[in-house]
């Protein structure tokens, strides 16, 4: 086809979901920060402590699991929480992923 | 945990509020910093000095993470405009702080941060002045991504102590 040719739009049939891909309701997700070269330290402890209620120990072990082995889980819950933290980690500025329970 | 000195950048007072320490040259320059951001954040195209301030959601989940990224980077740039209008403010006035004025000041300055890293290539285990030479030509941007690692620095020791 020429790349100069628009083509009709034609009606699209939408493929059903694969089963792969459907959502388990019954598992958890869980958040994940993953490690990065950029933030610091305190402030990725700091974060932790200020939105998940973490004590100082607590928080800096999370983090240190992210320093050390590349990730942590600092957070689990239904899908909509999830997707809540990890916004308000992004919006604190960490690499924070999400995903279903294995 | 490092002892704060008296002559820090940022200090918490009795009260719980912030004192923020800066000089006229300092809070100009802080204000440029912020206008750089704001329009690189208001840059309509794509920037890939952008990409660590919108993350990916979804680990390998391409259809997911496309859709939380339709529903919530408005919301996120929305929010990094508004840290910088706060941090504006921050950096205009000469009172004390509250907490959630310095919060929303520290998100700012990290933001700064990661763009000037990303923009660096920073990697694991660099260190500032272990790498900054006078004859790179990225020096200015490592020296400043150097101070504001140190500021962030303060800022969080002054919130950690005004918390306890």
């Amino acid at each position: 086809m020429s790349p100069n040719v628009i083509p009709a739009e034609q009606p699209v049939i939408a493929d059903e979901p694969a089963t792969s891909d459907a959502v388990d309701i019954d598992r958890p997700w869980i958040v994940i920060v993953w490690n990065d070269p950029i933030n610091l330290m305190s402030y990725v402890t700091f974060v932790l402590q200020k939105l998940f209620g973490y004590s100082n120990e607590k928080a800096t072990e999370l983090m240190l699991d992210v320093h050390q082995k590349g990730r942590a889980v600092v957070a689990n819950g239904p899908r909509e929480r999830a997707e809540l933290d990890v916004y308000r980690l992004h919006d604190h500025g960490l690499w924070a992923t999400m995903q279903q329970d294995s | 945990m490092r002892r704060r000195q008296p002559s820090g950048p940022v200090e918490a007072t009795p009260d719980g509020l912030y004192v923020l320490n800066l000089g006229d040259d300092e809070r100009k320059s802080f204000n440029h910093f912020l206008d750089e951001l704001e329009a690189l954040l208001n840059n309509k195209v794509d920037d890939g000095r952008l990409r660590r301030l919108f993350p990916t959601a979804y680990h390998n989940d391409a259809t997911h993470d496309a859709e939380y990224q339709r529903l919530m980077r408005s919301e996120l740039l929305q929010s990094k405009q508004t840290a910088i209008d706060i941090s504006r403010r921050v950096i205009a006035s000469h009172e004390a702080l509250t907490e959630g004025d310095l919060l929303q000041f520290m998100q700012t300055i990290n933001a700064l941060r990661l763009v000037l890293g990303t923009l660096l290539d920073v990697a694991e285990n660099d260190e500032a002045q272990e790498i900054v030479n006078d004859d790179d030509p990225n020096s200015y941007q490592i020296q400043l991504y150097a101070y504001l690692g140190w500021f962030l620095e303060w800022i969080v020791d002054a919130l950690q102590e005004g918390h306890n």
